[in-house]
């Protein structure tokens, strides 16, 4: 895997997340990943992985990503000035955007992919909602997604004309869903099968290269 | 400065070649030039879904995997081998449950102009028969390889074997016809999660973290052996790949750490000493003996 050294442009708390924001030249698709590493672990490989992240937004050549501080991985990224990080991968959300009313649901906080999703979907004209489970440490978020609104579940989504989910959990048939999943990767480029997502009809697709956007229906736990 | 390598009669333009199940087609493309062959996920006679998630632990300087061989089978596979075309040698990894089995897959693998090499793989720590890891024992590899031999029809064979018992199984495997061993598979090994009071994986350890395991093995097996070895464990940077050719080895893998870094900078820094020290690759082959 291929990493570009960055510096940090800007770091930011939003409750417990943190918004990281770096330079990158080139595009993305909503709900592509990166992976990122600081750039002391390139010498010392311990950590030894990099972790995966979801592009949380791409503006005027400055990237961002959200996160969570979940162990010493993510405690070095976070506070380092310097870090390395590889081009977006995988697949996103595909835009073929039925007509009508869209949901961008995020189940236990995985906000992040829906960050830049809203924002196209603003773009396009194309009419939603937001809703978003997060606990309380969380909340500040909704700075960056306006008129969005926090809930328990999900309610009924069956009026929508298409559910655009980040997390895993049941979705309501017959609506067009797509789901972005998080998996723990090692190689990021589909060559270790480590991010297994099981499949509806058998066998394990990889988050990394089918994923990690998948549609609803091809998913064994949805 | 010469990159060039011999191993069991083929030209390798660099000493790298992937190890078995790190280097997947979406990946050869941008690592065209590094490698002196290109060697796919290991492939067995009939498809395997592989194991349920988790798959992966992190290890200090290393990792745990536990993938299960997932593949689609030989037949699949085959079609698909064009995608590893870049020009320079294919070496194809094979599992099986039986000697039958190995058997079968070399004849299929010789049968194919595109194939240049058989890595048999003897050692996968996921994929276990009787409790005991297949070819765990010297008496099985001798059998297993013997048979893949034959059915290869002159073909190289590469027997890619554990740590544990490397010298006893590389002596086995030279018995039986392999044209070289590779050595080390990943380490067997545990990650447990304190917190739920559980197994979190058990799997086979890579990374830096085995490296000087991996070394102590190719070491003893050059002494032990005639037949060309691939070193394999733990390489991630040019400096290991010098280490490794030191201690015997006429190739040297690059796993995970293909995960992690650029392949091409292994090789820059491995060409950087060569210059440093006006040696060509070859001249380091044993060279700490």
């Amino acid at each position: 895997m291929r990493f570009h050294r960055v510096r940090v442009e800007s770091r930011e708390r939003l409750g417990s997340y943190r918004v990281l924001r770096y330079p990158w030249e080139g595009d993305v698709e909503p709900g592509q990943f990166v992976l990122i590493r600081a750039a002391s672990q390139r010498t010392s490989f311990d950590p030894f992985l990099a972790r995966p992240f979801s592009v949380y937004d791409l503006r005027g050549g400055v990237m961002s990503v959200l996160l969570e501080v979940r162990g010493r991985g993510t405690r070095l990224i976070a506070s380092s000035e310097e870090i390395e990080v590889s081009a977006p991968h995988g697949r996103g959300y595909r835009p073929d955007v039925p007509a009508g009313r869209v949901a961008l649901i995020a189940r236990e906080g995985k906000v992040a992919p829906l960050r830049l999703l809203y924002r196209r979907l603003q773009e396009r004209g194309v009419d939603h909602d937001i809703f978003l489970q997060l606990a309380a440490a969380q909340v500040p978020i909704l700075r960056d997604f306006p008129g969005a609104r926090v809930v328990d579940d999900f309610g009924d989504l069956s009026g929508y004309a298409a559910v655009y989910a980040s997390g895993p959990g049941a979705v309501p048939p017959g609506i067009p869903c797509q789901v972005a999943v998080e998996e723990m990767m090692a190689c990021g480029e589909g060559s270790c099968y480590g991010c297994a997502v099981p499949l509806a009809g058998g066998g394990y697709a990889r988050a990394c290269v089918e994923g990690p956007v998948f549609e609803a229906r091809e998913l064994a736990w949805i | 400065m010469d990159l060039n390598v011999e191993l069991c009669g083929l030209r390798l333009h660099t000493p790298l070649v992937p190890a078995a199940g790190t280097h997947g087609k979406e990946a050869v493309q941008a690592s065209e030039g590094v490698y002196g062959a290109v060697l796919p996920k290991t492939v067995t006679p009939q498809p395997r879904t592989g194991n349920p998630p988790p798959r992966l632990a992190e290890t200090p300087a290393g990792m745990i995997n536990s993938i299960g061989l997932q593949n689609p089978g030989v037949e699949r596979f085959m079609e698909e081998l064009d995608a590893f075309d870049t020009g320079v040698p294919l070496f194809v990894s094979v599992a099986g449950e039986t000697a039958g089995d190995y058997s079968l897959l070399c004849g299929r693998l010789a049968a194919d102009d595109r194939v240049r090499a058989i890595e048999l793989n003897l050692s996968c720590p996921n994929v276990e028969r009787g409790g005991l890891y297949f070819c765990a024992v010297p008496a099985s590899v001798e059998e297993v390889v013997a048979a893949a031999v034959e059915a290869a029809g002159g073909k190289p064979v590469l027997a890619k074997l554990a740590s544990e018992g490397a010298v006893e199984g590389a002596q086995a495997a030279e018995r039986a016809g392999a044209a070289a061993v590779t050595l080390i598979n990943t380490l067997p090994a545990l990650a447990v999660d304190a917190r739920r009071r559980e197994v979190r994986l058990r799997g086979g350890l890579s990374g830096p973290a085995i490296k000087p395991v991996a070394l102590r093995a190719v070491y003893e097996a050059f002494r032990a052996v005639g037949i060309p070895i691939l070193g394999c464990g733990g390489v991630a940077t040019g400096t290991d790949v010098a280490e490794f050719m030191l201690a015997g080895a006429t190739a040297v893998q690059i796993g995970s750490a293909g995960f992690v870094r650029d392949p091409r900078e292994i090789l820059r820094e491995f060409s950087g000493y060569l210059r440093e020290t006006g040696l060509d690759a070859r001249d380091l082959i044993g060279a700490a003996h």
